[in-house]
């Protein structure tokens, strides 16, 4: 079933195969007109992200949220709304877990700690997620404008209380949270930047897929995404599961913000996961939202974010050359996607 | 039955992870060799901006281009755009990973992922640009940038007529707050009744809310704008565009507003840049002056001021000079005491001349100067 599910596209392997030779090939081109060794980047980047173990940890890091913010936008897709929220739940996830962190689980051993921070963080993502929620089923309010404008408003709310009360005192006044004690940081692999967050997320992503491809609930949600009339015919409180999904979505992308903080930060910054929740809403829209799929298209995209590095510090041309290939690499998915789609 | 066999091994998976993860999460000290920094084939530089922003990067760039060709047989790793976030980190990592041993993070937020990654290579030899915290292997220098500052305050102390000038700053941290306070003693030492009107935007370089401040500002009636901002062209090109003058920082960008332009602070790293690798390679880092704290400033200028604008009158140019020559002489210390801050309070005493070190913790805007710190 599933295996049908990703094989499945009108494309044959040959034809996607060529696809990506051909990206390689014309921005190789690019490259050398620009005075550049296009073999020697290739080579480079490929080290940089799957070269080693060392490359594909960073990968793994950065695939973390955005598996977990695209699953917040595939989660509601399910029933057929469109969230863009991830990027705010992320940030609203970071801060109230931040608040816990730095109040109240201060001095809790990692076994209670971290699981009460991924339960805040959680908390956060799902309470900025009522707001487009309840606006949804009282006011008819369109969730995909809602979701959308509420990120600039988490954003400024994050630096609201980074600029305020969860300044730290020691950071010379420079705008971030004092740091997370080392009993509340995600657990690493020694020498590595490698965190469990990325165990969480397939966890996650595995869940979500069974939920809705084998329960009862997750047969509902599809019935409701399927047709709104027929669910309300056959007795499915249509708004009461669009909020859940809402909130559900809102409670992952919050995740995404705590792991992001307590793995990799260690205290909460202005810019800390800006961004991400956008990616993941374009690998939720690659992935044609199914939550396995999710997986590898957010790995393709931390890699060219990885591999980007390498491409910039060995090509030793501007920063612009890494958005060239990454908009390349999209128009090429999009065409795909729109010649494709169902 | 299927569904909680699966929940139960995912369960077991996770805890099972979490066991393993935490067993070996401890890093265990790198050792610490002597000849920290020799031996690699790259030396890398990151920056918070672009390479061409008529400003701090452009600075730090045009420095690194002099390490290029000081040391030809040595690949230089260059990336901009770097966030000051955990993605520096990376950045750092791969340039190890790709034969640096020698790596200059050059924004200010750039030192606490610097550190951390510090921890782990042992080997490698970090320079930070300005940083207040240092280690083992990661030294920090700067250039006391705010002498010269002094003497842009007092040039355009000289031509304000409203007697309001703005500063646009971007993060309330003791650099920024040093170079207000220094360009507000310029102002008031040659006129007692201008004032500094600070504001600050929290960004190091967006053009959008640098042109709104610059606006609002001019429409508030400042006839001379400055700033502590990454990139500086938008808002000189904005102060030129509504005629009013501009006190440059970072570069020297008199062709961008040959009207308005009243002389401004700029960085010269090239030769400290040089330098500082050449100790490194030669393995000499331990001991030198920039393992620590490292300060230099307009006596060995890496601090300089700027050309002034064709408006700027003779008796103008001439004070500006005989105050950079007291400065240089070590005649004169901008920050000589008595300095009160907004309130009135003595924060240096009368006679007193603060360390850098002292000032590097700056918490306060000094008399004249309008505008609150962001809490």
């Amino acid at each position: 079933m599933l295996a049908k599910r990703v094989f499945f596209n009108k494309y044959s392997i040959g034809t996607k195969i060529t696809m990506a030779l051909g990206i390689c090939i014309v921005y190789g081109v690019f490259l050398y007109t620009q005075g550049a060794n296009p073999f020697l980047i290739y080579y480079e980047m490929f080290q940089a992200t799957f070269g080693n173990v060392y490359g594909i940890g960073e990968v793994a890091i950065k695939a973390t949220p955005f598996i977990l913010t695209a699953l917040a936008v595939a989660i509601p897709a399910r029933v057929g709304l469109i969230s863009v929220g991830g990027e705010g739940q992320l940030a609203c996830g970071a801060l109230s877990s931040t608040f816990a962190a730095v109040y109240i689980f201060k001095d809790m051993p990692s076994f209670i700690g971290i699981p009460m921070l991924l339960l805040a963080g959680a908390l956060g993502g799902a309470l900025w997620a009522v707001v487009p929620g309840i606006l949804k089923i009282v006011a008819r309010v369109n969730e995909t404008i809602t979701t959308l404008l509420l990120n600039y408003v988490a954003f400024f709310l994050v630096g609201y209380f980074i600029y305020g009360i969860l300044k730290s005192p020691d950071a010379y006044g420079w705008p971030f949270s004092p740091r997370f004690s080392d009993s509340l940081r995600l657990p690493t692999l020694e020498g590595t930047r490698i965190h469990i967050g990325i165990l969480i997320a397939v966890a996650v992503a595995i869940i979500v897929w069974y939920v809705t491809m084998y329960t009862h609930l997750g047969f509902r949600m599809r019935v409701v995404g399927g047709n709104v009339k027929a669910a309300k015919h056959s007795g499915i409180i249509v708004e009461r599961m669009q909020f859940v999904t809402l909130i559900v979505g809102g409670a992952v992308g919050g995740l995404a913000g705590i792991i992001e903080v307590s793995g990799i930060e260690g205290h909460l910054r202005p810019m800390t996961g800006v961004g991400y929740g956008y990616i993941g809403f374009l690998v939720a829209w690659m992935a044609g939202n199914h939550p396995l799929l999710i997986i590898p298209f957010a790995i393709l995209l931390a890699a060219i974010s990885v591999g980007g590095n390498a491409l910039e510090m060995h090509s030793g041309l501007n920063s612009s050359i890494v958005l060239i290939l990454m908009g390349f690499i999209l128009i090429v998915i999009l065409a795909i996607g729109k010649r494709g789609g169902k | 039955m299927r569904k909680r066999t699966l929940f139960g091994i995912i369960i077991t998976f996770l805890v099972i992870a979490i066991a393993y993860f935490n067993n070996s999460s401890s890093i265990s000290a790198g050792e610490v060799k002597s000849n920290m920094g020799v031996g690699g084939d790259a030396i890398g530089f990151l920056f918070v901006g672009p390479r061409d922003d008529y400003g701090y990067n452009q600075a730090a760039y045009n420095g690194s281009e002099a390490v290029k060709e000081a040391f030809p047989f040595m690949k230089l790793l260059r990336v901009e755009n770097v966030p000051e976030t955990a993605e520096a980190e990376r950045v750092m990592e791969e340039m190890i990973r790709s034969g640096a041993k020698v790596i200059f993070p050059t924004s200010y937020g750039h030192l606490d992922p610097a550190l951390e990654v510090a921890k782990r290579h042992r080997d490698v030899v970090f320079l930070h640009q300005g940083g207040l915290k240092t280690a083992e292997n990661l030294g920090t220098y700067f250039s006391n940038i705010f002498e010269v500052i002094y003497l842009s305050g007092v040039a355009a102390g000289k031509m304000t007529k409203t007697n309001k000038l703005g500063f646009i700053a971007s993060f309330p941290i003791p650099q920024v707050l040093l170079n207000i306070n220094a360009y507000t003693l310029g102002v008031r030492s040659v006129n007692p009744d201008a004032n500094v009107i600070a504001v600050f935007n929290g960004s190091w370089c967006d053009p959008g809310k640098q042109a709104s401040a610059a606006n609002t500002l001019i429409d508030q009636g400042c006839d001379v704008l400055t700033q502590h901002q990454d990139c500086t062209k938008t808002i000189i090109e904005t102060a030129e565009r509504r005629g009013v003058m501009s006190s440059g920082y970072h570069c020297d960008a008199l062709e961008i507003a040959p009207e308005g332009w009243i002389t401004g602070a700029y960085w010269n790293w090239d030769d400290l840049y040089v330098n500082m690798c050449d100790v490194i390679l030669n393995g000499e880092f331990k001991g030198s002056p920039y393992d620590g704290r490292f300060r230099t400033g307009i006596h060995e200028g890496v601090a300089k001021l700027a050309r002034f604008g064709k408006n700027v009158p003779d008796d103008v140019k001439k004070l500006v000079k005989e105050k950079q020559k007291e400065i240089l002489d070590y005649k004169f210390y901008p920050f000589t005491g008595p300095v009160r801050d907004q309130s009135g309070t003595v924060r240096i005493e009368p006679g007193v001349v603060p360390t850098v070190t002292e000032l590097e913790t700056t918490d306060y805007l000094v008399e004249g100067s309008i505008g609150n710190i962001p809490k």
